[in-house]
């Protein structure tokens, strides 16, 4: 079992040299104007733009499609559903599915949305490392501080589980290996006795984590961790006038998207 | 490492220590002493149970003791909660389990965890970090996720870790226990190096075969000392190390065998030319 | 399971009887097996053309570096994989055989660090995990579990109602063993069962293999420790990269010996010790206590 949650590709290109900040910031107004206007026009430029951002990328197709593919699956669910519950005369229908143009129209524009924000979201991650990519939210979110939001160690906390995220994979599957070698069979019966089935394998990992925290929560603080102290990086982050460049492109281009 | 500002006073001035887990029939430690001077390299021995885990937490200040006459850790105060934080910074601790103390994604954001947390500026830890990766030969490794390194490397990288971190004393927990072979040799040529560079190391282990070349050796017993001194005065005492369930290596069961079949031996020996040289004379 | 008599004097856990799981052990040939892992670029080969012989009843111990496919092969062994090519047969029996399946669950295999996979609320209750999926009657059960608990040396009186995590470690890897043990195995499979163990847990655990190994139980032992494996094991199979590099009773020759050190083995202690002082290394004794016996 390979974990693909925010897959990086180790790469140089104009995208991944780009402050994780200014991506952020980027990325989340263009998912916000994509659902500001019904207009194919307005859909079609933000489409063309995140083209454009995938082929500055250089990430390769395989790549970018292994994480784009199961996606599909729910845009293509969306598409239908929207299709069979959108109100509007019928031009079709065939048992209790009614299809009228309006109801294409409005799955198309929500399918299109779908689509760009993936594409756009998968750039993101993968041209960013996820510590960056915590450390910028972590930066943007400074503000909440003042509400007594522990943003930094949020963030470390986001950090740590994605390290232990293949880690777990690994025991999870250790686990159920040495339950099957007993006899457990987790593929059979129905919903409630394949439920019950789970507890030989969750018991274990639960109690290996909670063990696991109090031994990392100790290792941390022998290297001197303190919650709430000021923290410095590595590598820091550091915006470059590019930086700029990239918000005031995407505010053309939200604004493209907005008037045409 | 910048020499200590006052050569004679101890990295480690325990007296009395106690410590009782919540709840517990028994005291985990009760009323020990320790000294430990720059460029010791002292192994403290004991059995599951024997309280090593509970000594190497407090000696890092990692956890408040129950009561001692006196707890000073590199000067700093282990009774005061100040003084326990201040420890932590001179005193690097090593873990068991290499999996739950590696933080970060890489083997490079983790050895540099520790700096970050001390807030130095980017550069100096970028510098300290490369040097850590050479020096426990590391670097092709830097930027390897953590799922991805064999026992021994993910060890290794721990330590580097703490090391970073400029350290007057390291106390080691058991850190080959859960290695194999190859591993374990990998951090134990790791400790040898620290050794010869002066630094003064608390080894605790089961196993007595890693105690070799040690200056002094410290038995704990029930959260008690049994035995302290220097390593040979141990091997000396047969019953002492049946008693205290050590682990011993093949020359030792044997000699201990040979005792059980009425057949006394002088001292107990550690090593094959060690049993030779018994057996030979005992004939 | 044949009883457990009370032994009078010894101390209370310490294992007691025979504690045969079942009646003769179970013979293992496995024929050109080989096994890949699926990997997202290409496959892992984990074992190639793997060969031998294992009689019922015998001994033999699986050593090789990290990483050359020891675990893989237990794991195929037992039937969570099924090799890509070649086969495992059991008992003369090939896995398109009628009675296969059956004989597959007479197979034991304990994990490493198996202590990790305890989860029920009483030690009773996880080591009745396996009977009970075989689907065997509760009184069964019962009689399987007590018998399993005692030959571990965790009598049922004082542990059967405790907690699993409440246990020492070493009690808990003994009562992960017992997981196994209860489901009466004719060849157990041993993932290297002695890392991490206290000297203390580790001779018990040698005293509690040394009677399954009496009571006929075929065991193959994969371990890096070879002077346990010379306790244990009246034979040896070394891996290298997921192939076969040796198989056979144990070869101090000076060719036996130049295999052990191009595969970094070194020899048992034991041996070394025969041949440095002036006897025959290949009929050196097993353990310690043996070799005091014989230099008294």
């Amino acid at each position: 079992m390979k974990a693909t949650i925010a897959q990086y590709y180790a790469g140089d290109s104009l995208l991944h040299r780009l402050d994780p900040r200014a991506k952020f910031v980027a990325v989340s107004a263009l998912a916000v104007a994509l659902f500001v206007r019904d207009s194919f026009a307005g859909l079609t430029v933000y489409a063309a733009a995140a083209v454009l951002a995938y082929a500055l990328s250089g990430v390769p197709f395989a790549w970018f499609w292994r994480a784009f593919r199961p996606l599909l699956w729910l845009v293509a669910l969306t598409f239908a559903a929207q299709v069979v519950f959108a109100p509007g005369a019928p031009f079709f229908s065939l048992w209790f599915i009614h299809v009228s143009w309006r109801g294409l129209e409005l799955a198309t524009y929500l399918s299109l949305r779908l689509v760009v924000l993936v594409l756009v979201g998968s750039i993101l991650t993968l041209t960013t490392p996820s510590i960056a990519l915590t450390d910028g939210v972590a930066w943007l979110g400074r503000p909440l501080r003042r509400l007594r939001v522990p943003t930094d160690e949020l963030a470390l906390m986001v950090t740590i589980a994605l390290r232990f995220i293949p880690t777990l994979f690994v025991e999870l599957d250790t686990i159920m290996r040495a339950q099957r070698a007993r006899g457990a069979d987790f593929r059979r019966g129905g919903l409630r006795e394949r439920t019950r089935s789970l507890v030989p394998v969750l018991v274990p990992l639960f109690v290996l984590s909670f063990r696991r925290a109090d031994e990392l929560a100790l290792a941390m603080e022998a290297r001197c961790y303190r919650p709430g102290a000021l923290r410095t990086r590595l590598h820091p982050l550091c915006a470059h006038w590019s930086d700029v460049v990239l918000l005031v492109a995407t505010a053309a281009v939200i604004a493209a998207g907005l008037l045409v | 490492m910048s020499p200590s500002p006052d050569e004679t006073a101890p990295l480690f001035d325990i007296s009395g220590l106690h410590y009782r887990y919540a709840g517990a029939q028994a005291d985990a430690l009760a009323d020990l002493d320790l000294e430990v001077h720059e460029g010791e390299f002292v192994a403290v021995v004991g059995a599951n149970g024997s309280g090593k885990s509970t000594l190497a937490r407090l000696l890092g200040g990692l956890d408040k003791p129950a009561a001692a006459r006196r707890a000073l850790a590199c000067g700093h105060d282990l009774l005061s909660e100040a003084g326990r934080l201040a420890a932590r910074r001179d005193v690097g601790v090593l873990f068991q389990n290499p999996e739950n103390q590696l933080v970060a994604q890489c083997v490079e954001d983790d050895v540099a965890f520790g700096l970050e947390n001390l807030a130095w500026p980017a550069a100096d830890i970028g510098r300290r970090v490369d040097e850590m990766l050479a020096r426990f030969g590391l670097e092709e490794l830097r930027r390897r996720e953590p799922h991805m390194l064999s026992g021994g490397q993910k060890q290794r990288t721990a330590l580097a870790g703490v090391i970073a971190i400029p350290r007057r004393v390291l106390v080691l927990d058991e850190p080959t226990a859960l290695l194999d072979p190859a591993g374990r040799e990998e951090v134990l040529a790791a400790v040898r190096e620290l050794r010869g560079d002066g630094l003064a190391i608390v080894f605790i282990t089961q196993e007595m075969d890693e105690t070799v070349g040690a200056d002094r050796l410290v038995a704990l017993e029930r959260g008690t000392e049994a035995y302290a001194g220097d390593a040979g005065g141990l091997f000396a005492d047969a019953a002492l190390v049946r008693r205290l369930g050590l682990g011993l290596p093949a020359a030792g069961e044997l000699a201990l065998a040979l005792a059980k079949q009425g057949r006394d031996l002088p001292g107990l020996p550690l090593t094959m030319d060690e049993l030779l040289e018994v057996l030979g004379g005992a004939t | 399971m044949s009883g457990h008599e009370a032994v009078a004097g010894e101390a209370p856990d310490k294992p007691r009887g025979p504690g045969a799981p079942g009646s003769a052990g179970m013979s293992l040939v496995c024929g050109d097996v080989s096994f890949s892992y699926e990997e997202a670029r290409a496959p892992i080969p984990a074992l190639r053309d793997v060969s031998f012989e294992l009689r019922a009843g015998g001994s033999l111990a699986l050593m090789g570096a990290s990483g050359s496919g020891k675990s893989t092969l237990l794991q195929v062994i037992r039937g969570l994989d099924a090799p890509e090519r070649g086969a495992v047969r059991l008992d003369g029996a090939d896995p398109a055989d009628a009675g296969y399946a059956a004989l597959q669950r007479e197979v034991g295999l304990v994990f490493q660090a198996p202590e990790l996979q305890l989860f029920a609320a009483t030690a009773r209750d996880d080591v009745a995990f396996g009977p009970r999926r075989l689907g065997w009657p509760e009184a069964q059960v019962t009689a399987a579990v007590d018998a399993a608990l005692d030959v571990v040396g965790l009598p049922p009186a004082r542990f059967a109602e405790r907690h699993p995590y409440a246990l020492s470690g070493g009690e808990q890897r003994r009562l992960a063993l017992a997981g196994v043990l209860a489901m009466r195995p004719r060849l157990l499979l041993l993932d290297e069962p002695f890392v991490s163990l206290d000297p203390g847990t580790r001779r018990h655990l040698v005293d509690i293999l040394e009677r399954l190994k009496a009571a006929g139980v075929t065991l193959l032992l994969a371990t890096h420790d070879v002077d346990l494996a010379w306790a244990l094991c009246d034979e040896l199979l070394v891996l290298g990269e997921g192939r076969v590099v040796a198989a056979g009773p144990w070869d101090f020759s000076t060719a036996g010996g130049r295999l052990l050190a191009a595969n970094r083995l070194r020899e048992p202690f034991i041996v070394e010790l025969w041949r440095r002082l002036g006897c025959d290394p290949q009929h050196a004794p097993r353990t310690a206590a043996q070799a005091a016996e014989a230099l008294s």
